[in-house]
């Protein structure tokens, strides 16, 4: 259950097709494919108590004094993590696209490192990195959260860079900075007052993709022995019958509250300019 | 001392020379094209005003004051492109407003002049539209009234028209021209329509490849041009090489053909070899007893293009365009027949090569 449903479709316009019933015919199939094993575990968690239909699992769940703390230490880590990324990757972005064109498939290629090298790989490197002197990271728990977020944070920059970056193109960045420069604009005006807000939703799926990978993160988590959502998840799945199922609902129940938002904010910005359009 | 005064300035990129030596002194109020051809250096030209570039030498002086190096949001210059650039997050009218608030102006002051602005380009409707509600006129449109409400020393436009279509193009141009004219603002445009230039410019700058070919007013760029460049660009042109034959009378001869041009030709040797230009429409068939320039010419081809009618003829191996303008009652001769055409001897342009 560590990999949570990704809306890696957000942003992507669907072309139209010729054949209506051939396309729906498809939409039927992957439908089911997905709908089927979630129905599947929908139906299992309700069965937490003998011969009756119900929430008991949920109960329980949410009843496990692990679970909660589990739960809120992951939902902040992966705040963190979108805040940490955000700062990084978005003036980055931004630069390479106005000023250093040249370095955009090196950067691209940075980013895309986290792909490449298997979470297993990456823990024991920056376990033994950091685990002595100068660099020693590792002693506290706290400093290991810290290390933890800062993993997550290369672990977020694939998707993270994508969505930003498809978002710079969808604007033309240049020539929108270069016009608030003529107007008088300074860098961080033209940041906050023309980049930002053209990138929002760009921005917001970014951060949603970064939640839903840190949410569910298990393997660099339990080898740094952090008590966050993931190790809890597995150690549920070996002890528990029903309770991994309500998990999972919970879990998938987030996700899609995530998309309703980028969604909503989407959509926000076109039912505005419909407003203006009346007056 | 001219109110924008551009001297010698040159840019590399690399070793690439980009622009090379351009020098031009602009009075207040007025509307200046740079003319030529793609890649030849206009926007950068136009760019180092903005700010946008740094020139590799030289200097530019705007109301006696060296912005040669000043960053662009320090410079009170108006900037319009191609692609309009509205925000795409901010209506018409906080768009208008951005310049101001950037600048810290009081709330009643900006809603004023943004009034002032949106009743200047007359979309008094939209002003609470977004950009992608608008038209790509509209947008401009936006965009000019954006540039202006900062009151810009000078304002700066690159090729703003290209990106509609020409209905639009030809109303917005004129509009533009009323609008400098009213405000008395300076401005350059860049174009490399020969068409737009000479219809909205005091002075027009023809560009060929980083160098400045010619400087004048559309009717001495058009009636008089000074290099077969600028001749070639701004309008249709015949031309030719020949051979100068009497340097004196300012005789040369078209393949054997003479002709007699106004240009002085005391410089030269009788046997150099020159251009000789002629427009279509200093040609014509010679009806009553004309002096100079009367010529045997077979009638090869009649184009119809609308208010003209373009005549190919030969004189002599040498092929011209003639053109003359459609009327009912035009008496055009048959394909093949033998005419004589005249040019006077001012049309006879002798180009440096
Ligand atoms: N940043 C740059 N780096 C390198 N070369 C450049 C740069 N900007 C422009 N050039 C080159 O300088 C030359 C002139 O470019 P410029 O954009 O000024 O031409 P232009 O006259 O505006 O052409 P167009 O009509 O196509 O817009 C071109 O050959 C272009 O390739
Ligand atoms: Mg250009």
């Amino acid at each position: 259950m560590t990999n949570l449903p990704v809306p890696a479709t957000v942003m992507v316009k669907r072309p139209a097709t010729k054949n209506r019933l051939g396309s729906f015919l498809i939409f039927l199939v992957v439908s089911l494919y997905f709908l089927v094993p979630l129905a599947a575990t929908f139906y299992w968690s309700l069965r937490g108590e003998k011969d009756v239909l119900g929430f008991e699992a949920y109960r329980k769940l949410f009843a496990d004094t692990n679970f909660l703390p589990a739960f809120s230490e992951s939902i902040l880590n992966a705040v963190a993590t979108i805040v940490l990324s955000l700062i990084i990757v978005v003036p980055t972005a931004y630069w390479v696209t106005l000023r250093l064109p040249k370095l955009r498939p090196i950067v691209e290629f940075i980013t895309l490192l986290p792909f490449v090298i298997p979470a297993i790989v990456l823990v024991f490197g920056i376990i033994r990195l950091y685990s002595r002197p100068p660099l020693l990271l590792t002693a506290t728990y706290d400093s290991s959260r810290f290390l933890l977020i800062c993993v997550y944070v290369a672990l977020s920059f694939p998707y993270m860079f994508r969505a930003v970056d498809n978002g710079l193109r969808a604007i033309d960045v240049r020539t929108l900075t270069e016009a608030a420069q003529s107007l008088g604009a300074s860098w961080p005006t033209i940041l906050f007052k023309v980049i930002f807000p053209n990138l929002r939703v760009a921005l917001l799926s970014g951060a949603l993709l970064t939640f839903a990978i840190v949410i569910g993160e298990l393997t660099i988590a339990l080898y740094m022995a952090q008590h966050t959502l993931g190790p809890y998840m597995a150690n549920l799945t070996r002890s528990k019958v029903y309770e991994p199922s309500a998990m999972a609902i919970v879990a998938f129940a987030i996700t899609w509250a995530a998309m309703g938002i980028i969604d909503f904010v989407g959509r926000g910005a076109s039912r505005r300019a419909q407003m203006a359009d009346t007056d | 001392m001219s109110y924008l005064s551009i001297s010698h300035i040159t840019k590399q990129f690399g070793d690439t020379v980009v622009v090379d030596d351009f020098n031009l002194d602009i009075e207040k109020g007025e509307f200046v094209s740079f003319l030529g051809p793609s890649g030849c250096g206009k926007t950068t030209t136009l760019r180092m005003v903005a700010g946008f570039e740094i020139p590799t030498s030289g200097k530019i002086l705007l109301d006696g004051a060296d912005i040669t190096n000043k960053a662009p949001n320090q410079r009170n210059v108006g900037m319009i492109f191609q692609s309009y650039a509205l925000f795409p997050n901010m209506t018409v009218a906080q768009n208008i407003g951005f310049g101001l608030s950037v600048r810290k102006e009081s709330k009643e002051l900006i809603a004023q002049r943004v009034d002032e602005m949106i009743s200047l380009i007359n979309l008094e409707k939209h002003a609470h539209k977004y950009p992608y509600q608008l038209s790509g006129g509209q947008q401009q449109r936006v965009s000019l009234a954006r540039a202006l409400a900062i009151h810009p020393q000078v304002l700066l436009l690159d090729e703003p028209l290209s990106a509609l279509d020409a209905k639009i193009r030809i109303s917005l141009r004129a509009e533009i021209r009323a609008i400098q004219r009213k405000l008395g603002i300076t401005a350059i445009f860049v174009t490399h329509d020969q068409e737009e230039a000479l219809s909205i410019s005091d002075r027009i700058v023809v560009m060929n490849s980083g160098l400045m070919e010619q400087v004048g007013t559309p009717f001495e760029i058009y009636n008089f041009p000074t290099t077969v460049f600028s001749a070639n660009f701004v309008g249709t042109l015949n031309n030719a090489s020949a051979e100068v034959v009497n340097p004196a009378k300012s005789l040369i001869a078209i393949n054997g053909v003479q002709f007699e041009s106004a240009v002085d030709l005391k410089g030269r040797k009788k046997g150099d070899k020159v251009r000789v230009a002629i427009r279509p429409e200093r040609l014509s068939f010679a009806s009553e007893q004309k002096k100079a320039n009367v010529v045997d010419a077979v009638i090869e081809n009649i184009t119809f293009l609308g208010s003209v009618v373009r005549i190919q003829i030969k004189i002599g191996d040498t092929k011209f365009n003639m053109d003359t303008f459609n009327n009912p009652f035009l008496e055009l001769p048959k394909i093949g027949s033998k005419e004589q055409v005249t040019c006077s001897r001012e049309a006879v342009l002798v180009l440096d090569e």
